[in-house]
């Protein structure tokens, strides 16, 4: 098991935000964290990573409890993309990827040549090996991303942590971050633990037939845990969200199985 | 395009060796000139026999040029090296080695000597001392139950520094307007006129602050990424923020207490160094390093010959260092900034 949490319960002060919550991802599988604003999916995020440490229950990552972790033995278990990256420097999009590399140095370290062979590859890996030399702030939101995507990837953790790596694409560049992200658990193993508030996106993975669990977290209440389609139901959407939709059943041109979600309208005007 | 290989490496030599060759270049140059009239010869002489030329012309070179050239070598490659880190630490293009209230502490420190002590030494001492007690009440008054970040720093650095320039208004009132007043203002302006060797002293600091950038110049790049995605990437962030910072400190310190307030190099050097060799810090801090000892050198070779009185050396890098940098900042487009 590569990451596993049991009986997590956080609260910021009196409130409570997540509520003995347990779940574990593994190896080639897709966890995809669901709920409304501030229903505690970052926070989750931040206690697997390491940043919140004041809770009770464990968060353990391949056999290691976080707690008891460093950084740099952190970032050798699970790596981070951030829902927004602010660039302060014009760095290139090789300088960037290359500080996914920064754990496997001292306090004095540099990166040396396999470093470099990690981060070219790594570009290779999500599309981008033609970008290298280019300034990172020139990007679009799409191919920041995907640099971002691509430093987690020298990391070359077990674990990959993304929240909402989406929320900033358009149509096209969601599709293919997602379809990116199937790959590496598919085809490389990876683990993948991600926040989104596209509902969406748990469906896409099950119908592309990867392993996958969508979480569905409510402020200070238990989580509800299961795969897309027993979790995801009008009645689910419509008790956490307050949202009247409909899972539609849909199927593509070769007439494999996927589903949707339309929106019907609001509670009140039941 | 990819940069591998053999001609990479080679390349990379080339700017290394020229790194350290200019600044000594540099070094060597201003023996040749000075207010003392000395023949190309009797220079020459005076530095590889030197017993065979005039006390006077030995003194010229060896105590009063050399010590001076180096003192200024040292305070500019300090300079440029901590803005480099200061801007990469605070993840902002424009802060500068004074961020932290150095340079007023530092100045309040000159003031009390130079009123209280009659100057001298105690001048050199006190900045010194008052420089990194700016920088540790900026840090205590940054700081935010127990956590310090960059930004509370950034308002501890600039609140400090606002309380440390009213305690020198305050010892600008009370001076004597005739003999202490003037040298608070010339402190204030910077110049290396009366270095010396006891006083070349402060390059051991300056060496140490130099040597912590210079080593973690890699994880500046990492610590520019912002406190969260640094740690997420394994960085102790803390601990290389302190060792940065307090490199930065020491560099800074060292070098006010030398030649007063000189502000305008830790800013613009290393931007000159970005807009050259690109932002990333392992080169980015080698090269200000280089050019910040270069330039300095440089102004304060112009600052005594140019005319028959010495201009202070604070003023003309600025005059002569701004348009410079518009020339370059139009040459370059930026350097990517837009």
């Amino acid at each position: 098991m590569i990451l596993e949490i049991r009986s997590l319960t956080f609260s910021f002060g009196d409130a409570p935000l997540l509520n003995d919550l347990s779940l574990t991802v593994d190896r080639g599988e897709i966890v995809c964290l669901l709920g409304p604003n501030g229903s505690g999916k970052s926070t989750l995020l931040d206690c697997t990573l390491g940043f919140h440490r004041s809770f009770s229950g464990s968060v353990t990552l391949c056999g290691k409890n976080v707690l008891s972790c460093s950084r740099a033995e952190l970032a050798r278990q699970a790596a981070y993309v951030p829902q927004s990256h602010t660039p302060a420097f014009p760095y290139t999009v090789r300088e960037v990827v290359l500080m996914g590399r920064t754990a496997q140095g001292g306090l004095f370290g540099a990166p040396g040549k396999a470093d470099y062979e990690h981060c070219d590859a790594a570009l290779e890996r999500v599309g981008l090996a033609s970008f290298a030399e280019r300034p990172y702030t020139s990007l679009s939101g799409g191919e920041l991303k995907l640099v971002l995507l691509a430093r987690a990837l020298a990391q070359q953790t077990p674990l990959i942590v993304l929240d909402e790596p989406t929320s900033s694409l358009d149509f096209k560049n969601e599709l293919m971050f997602l379809d990116t992200l199937a790959d590496l658990a598919k085809n490389d193993g990876l683990a993948v633990l991600m926040a989104t508030h596209a509902l969406n996106h748990p469906f896409y993975f099950e119908s592309k037939g990867l392993p996958v669990r969508a979480v569905m977290l409510r402020k200070g209440q238990s989580a509800r845990c299961g795969t897309p389609g027993a979790l995801l139901t009008a009645q689910t959407l419509l008790e956490v969200y307050g949202v009247r939709a409909a899972i539609l059943d849909v199927a593509d041109e070769a007439g494999t199985p996927a589903k949707t979600i339309a929106v019907l309208g609001s509670e009140q005007r039941m | 395009m990819k940069q591998t290989g053999a001609a990479n490496r080679t390349r990379g030599a080339a700017l290394a060796a020229a790194l350290v060759v200019l600044p000594v270049l540099f070094v060597l140059l201003s023996l040749f000139f000075g207010r003392y009239p000395l023949p190309v010869r009797e220079v020459l002489a005076a530095l590889f026999s030197p017993a065979r030329v005039p006390l006077a012309s030995r003194v010229a070179v060896w105590q009063l040029r050399l010590p001076r050239a180096l003192a200024a070598a040292f305070v500019g490659a300090s300079l440029a090296a901590s803005g480099a880190a200061f801007q990469s630490v605070f993840r902002n293009p424009l802060v500068s080695s004074g961020i932290l209230g150095v340079s007023n502490g530092a100045g309040f420190g000159a003031c009390v000597a130079i009123v209280c002590f009659g100057g001298g030494v105690y001048t050199y001492l006190f900045s010194f001392v008052f420089a990194l007690a700016a920088v540790v009440l900026s840090w205590f008054a940054g700081r935010i139950s127990r956590v310090t970040t960059t930004i509370t720093m950034i308002l501890g650095g600039t609140i400090v520094g606002a309380f440390f320039s009213a305690l020198v208004s305050i010892m600008k009132y009370v001076a004597d307007p005739y003999s202490q007043l003037p040298s608070i203002t010339f402190w204030f302006m910077g110049s290396f006129s009366s270095v010396g060797y006891s006083r070349l002293l402060a390059a051991i600091p300056m060496t140490i602050g130099m040597a912590l950038i210079f080593l973690s110049r890699w994880r500046l790049n990492v610590l520019s990424m912002g406190e969260r995605e640094a740690a997420a990437l394994g960085l102790d962030v803390r601990r290389s923020r302190f060792l940065v910072i307090g490199g930065a400190t020491l560099c800074t310190a060292a070098a006010v207490c030398i030649s007063g307030t000189i502000g305008w190099v830790g800013l613009v050097i290393p931007h000159i160094g970005r807009m050259l060799i690109g932002n990333n810090n392992q080169k980015l801090v080698p090269v200000s390093i280089s050019l910040g000892a270069c330039f300095m050198v440089l102004m304060d070779l112009l600052s005594r010959t140019l005319t028959g009185a010495e201009i202070p050396i604070g003023i003309l890098c600025a005059l002569i260092g701004t348009p410079f940098f518009v020339y370059l900042l139009k040459k370059t487009r930026g350097g990517n900034w837009t």
